[in-house]
């Protein structure tokens, strides 16, 4: 054992600034991403798109595709007449057979020996199409007599057969509509001294994840499907690809090697997954299909583009009085998750101040653009850009200093708002006094103010906004568990197995970090399992903002069974009763003296290898304490909330419509920090996404062709334009939270935008209600040549 | 990098169309060599790459059926100053330009085009030739080079023997991706006479972020000063017509009478020089106001330094 390395004991581990534990992996080049596996034997796959935007396919020609040397399999939506549709609405066909209805559309494809092979052969076929009329926006698509995309039912046979309605006909273009309301509007408006309305335009962006998507399909001997996916939601997916495959659930395995960025976009189904496994299951080789770049940026899910029409009122003390709000979603070709967005912006719209009368009504209209998906932040962020700009509002209108306006109307610990939402724990008002204090708000903002026609054609403002978001998972499921087995060898070196899934957001490190604080372990005592449902415990997938919250308590759960069997073995070696001893640094000790009794891997060496012998093995299955919403959209949907305050600093220059943001001061309630140094990068991610949002990222649709589908012309933010990032945690020791912690991965990207929004105003006295701030789109605004967003008239 | 039409997303060219397309490949090691190898003038002559290569992908670039890699050239390389000029072999790389002491002291517009010039790694690796040749209306380097009368000398093999022809750059771009340039000819340098003493130049690039851009304008100006009297002007514009253009209204409007009288006419002189239009880059109208704006700041200061 002398010769051995000792593992070091830094005390706690909470709160401390730890490097991720993929970080040298990802740091040196050897992750190996999906892109990097290569099975034996395995073809290659490429699809086959539209050429055309909406169109009736008249013929396809696959002959001389077919004919190519080196190609296994060419497939078309007739060689899978039992394909079944997918996507949150089941009105999505994988291979398009008579219609296209975006450009994005698969109608063919091709497995071969080489990527080159498949890709001369999806050009040698031919389609014949039969053009449709383009429903190029959310507009034209509620005009009387607009073409529809869906309008009639989608059938589907089984093999046996019989014939099903799997989507019915919507002869309105409305693919999904909410409706949510507390109050009484009129009674709000009576009591107002001032009503502000305004139309807001929310655009498209993506999410322009470093990794592109891509799946390998296989299926072996006896027919039990393996799936290498960079899916965010394993287990929800496991049972979807069952029911479209007609297959026994327990016959599919997905494994997740390291995804290269999720971000929302990995919670659905897309086409290019089932149609791997078509081209699987009839080669009986391994398929691999992976995305170009300019695939992604077509065929990958969007963020929601919301037309968003607000009024809101006050009183003259500043407590607010109603709020008003119906939007049209442009829901482009299919349904996903971004038709749901809803069931986030009204929270935000409901409770994120309160408000006690408001109207949300809210329709996802087909079109024929790119279709949307969920995306960090669910719709807040859509939200959240007219919610604060009419903060800001009716602040102005009343004349009352903006911060002091929303801390009359800021929620409060204990609050349980009509939506039914109860905040345990809030720190929302320290959010806004601390980002306001270590901004200096208050002062330039009356500052900026004071220079709006100082001729100075370069501006300065600062801009504020704030956001609640679900902190502790969100039961939109039956269950928002997860599951952990920890596993205990006889150096006491702990497998944490966890249900969930690493995309990227440091779960791991968190989890391991949880799991070793508990058992008084270093972090070098663990090695975390998660990417194999053959292997790991259920748990519903990363979305919500919920993996440290909802599987830290499933690792914590787990960590002190483990510790109650380790401490019992131990009472009972040593005579003395457990609650006497601990676990630190590596032994038993007894806390009233901190004698040490023996080291943990004796302890588990002598219970193994006895009469007795026994395993430390336990396993945690942690259900939030929340609860599923109703029809009306009521109920605690999540065991915490999480709240954030951001101001920004910016500069503008009126004579080129440049925006710089400067600074970002951010104050996040994040229940309590876990590790520092992960929690800061997870924020300024968040920060910078944001910024993209609000000032360079657009992605460019006309008539339903995304126009800029590369990053030469889809403007990331790069590292010169990154501001400065303060951020301050509101430590608020959620009751629930895992040693206190709440969610904060979508948090920090909610605000962004809002804020530069009032911070445009605050520097140049011209409020924009539509986004992106691009230097175009904020001259043409600041020299009147554009027209703000008007609502839509065949509303 | 260049501006190219918008794409619906599908790679134009499959890679057996692309790539696959060249049946030979040449890395001459002199220039007598490559200038024998262009006779036929079917050859794709590959320098950074930079461009090449994405545009081969797009399908907007087709290979002949030779690629000659001219990395090799010795002639084409360096920067040799002269009494009265300076030559730039076109291998020359923009980092190559970003730090040269010549080129910052005495071609500043020059300078500051390389300084805004894409990335890092794409500076280490376009050429000055191949922005050149690449002829894109917005090409970073090619407004300061108009700005400081440059003239492009081109090779070919005649008869045996290299012949070399020189033409000024304002008369060698025809069109947004087309030059004077004959297939049997290759560009080997650029000539720059160096500008009087007291001539001092500015370049101005507009992008929506500092890095990796490609402009939605860009404004290269250049004069010696003589009081508030500006002489010897040269401006020159990108981005806003089918090719870089010299602004020759606007130099005759700012040599016309002294600063700052001569700004408002020269801004008025500006609006006539430029043709611009509308892409997803930026519309003509903002162009515009861009010009007018950027052009004024940019004679603000020349007015009160």
């Amino acid at each position: 054992m002398d010769a051995m390395e000792k593992p070091k004991y830094d005390g706690s581990l909470i709160g401390k600034r730890i490097p991720k534990m993929d970080a040298p992996e990802k740091a040196s080049g050897k992750t190996r991403y999906i892109h990097d596996i290569d099975l034996p034997g395995q073809l290659h796959a490429k699809i086959l798109r539209s050429s055309e935007v909406h169109a009736r396919i008249v013929a396809i020609d696959t002959g001389a595709a077919r004919a190519l040397p080196g190609v296994h399999a060419v497939i078309t939506a007739a060689d899978v007449p039992w394909q079944r549709p997918i996507g949150v609405a089941k009105d999505h066909l994988p291979l398009k057979g008579d219609r296209v209805r975006s450009p994005r559309d698969e109608i063919a494809a091709v497995a071969a020996e080489s990527e080159d092979i498949a890709a001369a052969a999806v050009k040698l076929i031919k389609v014949e199409y039969e053009p449709l009329p383009i429903v190029a926006t959310a507009e034209d698509s509620l005009k009387p007599g607009a073409a529809l995309l869906h309008g009639e039912d989608l059938i589907v046979t089984g093999p046996d057969g019989k014939r099903e309605v799997v989507h019915k006909a919507s002869h309105d273009n409305v693919a999904m509509t909410f409706n949510y309301g507390q109050g009484d509007i009129p009674n709000g408006e009576a009591e107002s001294v001032v009503v502000v309305e305004d139309v807001f335009r929310l655009h498209y962006v993506t999410h322009c994840c470093m990794g592109v998507s891509g799946v390998i399909a296989e299926f072996d001997a006896s027919e039990n499907l393996l799936l290498y996916s960079n899916t965010q939601v394993p287990f929800l997916h496991k049972r979807e690809f069952a029911e479209l495959l007609g297959m026994d659930p327990g016959r599919i395995r997905i494994i997740q090697p390291p995804i290269g960025g999720g971000f929302g976009s990995k919670l659905d189904i897309y086409p290019f997954e089932p149609i791997a496994i078509y081209l699987a299951k009839i080669t009986h080789r391994p398929v691999k299909l992976i995305f170009s770049r300019e695939e992604e940026f077509m065929a990958s899910p969007t963020r929601q583009p919301v037309l968003l029409k607000m009024r809101s009122g006050c009183r003259s003390d500043g407590r607010l009085t109603f709020r008003d709000v119906e939007t049209v979603h442009d829901n482009g070709a299919y349904t996903s998750w971004g038709a749901t967005t809803p069931f986030v912006m009204m929270q935000t719209i409901s409770s994120l101040y309160r408000v006690p009368n408001c109207n949300y009504r809210t329709r996802a209209i087909y079109t024929n653009n790119p279709y949307a998906g969920s995306f960090r932040g669910y719709g807040n962020l859509q939200a959240t850009f007219a919610v604060e700009a009419h903060m800001d509002k009716l602040a102005e209108a009343i004349g009352m200093d903006p911060l002091e306006f929303r801390l009359i109307n800021a929620q409060d610990p204990g609050e349980v708002t009509p939506q039914g939402m109860h905040f345990k724990s809030c720190g929302f008002k320290d959010c806004l006094q601390t980002a306001a204090s270590r901004s200096d708000y208050q002062a330039k903002f009356s500052a900026a103010r004071g220079k709006w026609n100082d001729g100075n054609p370069v501006k300065r403002g600062v801009g504020m906004a704030s956001m609640l978001h679900v902190g502790g998972g969100a039961k939109i499921y039956p269950s928002d568990g997860c599951g952990t087995i920890i596993k205990m060898d006889d150096f006491a070196h702990i497998t944490l197995i966890t249900g969930a899934s690493e995309i990227g957001q440091g779960s791991e490190t968190v989890l391991a970090q949880l799991a070793c604080e508990e058992l008084g372990l270093p972090l070098s005592a663990v090695t975390v399992v998660n990417n194999d449902t053959d292997v790991k415990p259920w748990d519903v997938g990363v979305h919500a903002s919920r993996t440290t919250f909802i599987a830290g308590n499933s690792a914590l759960g787990a960590a002190r069974k483990a510790k109650a069997k380790i401490l019992a073995a131990a009472a009972s070696k040593f005579g003395r009763p457990a609650e006497r001893l601990d676990l630190r640094e590596g032994c038993v000790i007894d806390k009233a003296t901190g004698e040490k009794l023996i080291e943990i891997g004796k302890l588990i060496r002598s219970l193994h290898f006895s009469d007795k012998a026994e395993l430390v093995m336990t396993t945690f299955y942690y259900e939030p304490p929340s609860h599923k919403q109703d029809k009306e959209f009521r109920g605690d949907v999540s065991a915490a909330y999480a709240w954030a305050t951001q101001v920004v600093e910016i500069e503008v220059d009126t004579e080129t419509g440049i925006v710089k943001l400067l600074k970002v001061i951010g104050a996040h309630d994040v229940g309590r920090v876990l590790n520092r140094l992960g929690i800061e990068g997870q924020i300024e991610g968040g920060v910078v996404m944001g910024q993209g949002y609000a000032l360079t990222e657009d992605l460019i649709v006309e008539n339903g062709v995304i126009r800029n589908p590369n990053f030469r012309d889809y403007k990331l933010v790069t590292a010169p334009e990154i501001p400065e990032i303060d951020v301050s945690f509101i430590e608020t020791m959620d009751g629930e939270g895992p040693q206190g912690a709440k969610g904060v991965g979508e948090a920090p990207a909610i605000c962004v935008a809002a804020a530069v929004a009032n911070a445009i105003y605050n520097a140049t006295g011209v409020r924009i209600t539509a986004l992106p701030f691009t230097p175009e789109n904020v001259y043409r605004a600041l020299h009147s040549n554009s027209q703000p967003p008007t609502w839509i008239a065949a509303a | 990098m260049s501006p190219q039409p918008a794409t619906t997303g599908r790679p134009a060219v499959a890679p057996e169309e692309g790539v696959a397309a060249i049946e030979t490949y040449a890395a001459p090691r002199s220039l007598a060599e490559a200038v024998a190898l262009l006779r036929t003038g079917e050859a794709t002559i590959l320098a950074g790459g930079t461009d090449l290569m994405p545009q081969s992908k797009t399908g907007r670039a087709r290979f002949q059926r030779m690629l000659m890699n001219v990395r090799h050239v010795p002639e084409l390389r360096g920067i040799r100053g002269t009494q009265d000029c300076v030559r730039f072999g076109a291998l020359t790389t923009i980092t190559e330009l970003l730090d040269s002491a010549l080129v910052k002291n005495r071609f500043n517009a020059l300078w500051q085009a390389a300084d805004h010039f894409a990335s890092e790694q794409l500076r280490n690796a376009a050429t000055i030739g191949g922005n050149i040749c690449n002829a894109s209306p917005a090409g970073d380097t090619l407004v300061p080079l108009l700005v400081f009368d440059a003239r492009v000398e081109l090779t070919s093999e005649v008869n045996g023997a290299a012949a070399r022809r020189t033409l000024p750059l304002a008369e060698f771009f025809v069109g947004p991706g087309r030059t004077q340039r004959r297939a049997t000819e290759l560009l080997t340098a650029v000539e720059v006479p160096l500008p009087p003493d007291g001539f001092f130049s500015e370049f101005y690039k507009f992008g929506t972020r500092p890095a990796l851009d490609i402009s939605a304008i860009a404004i290269g100006f250049g004069a010696v000063r003589d009081g508030q009297r500006l002489r010897q002007v040269r401006v020159a514009f990108g981005a806003v017509a089918p090719t870089p253009i010299r602004a020759a209204k606007t130099e005759a409007a700012l040599a016309s009478q002294p600063l700052p009288a001569a700004i408002e006419p020269a801004l008025a002189a500006a609006a006539a020089d430029i043709h611009p239009i509308s892409d997803i880059r930026a519309s003509a109208w903002y162009r515009r106001e861009l010009v007018r704006n950027v052009l004024r700041r940019m004679l603000n200061n020349v007015t009160q330094n």
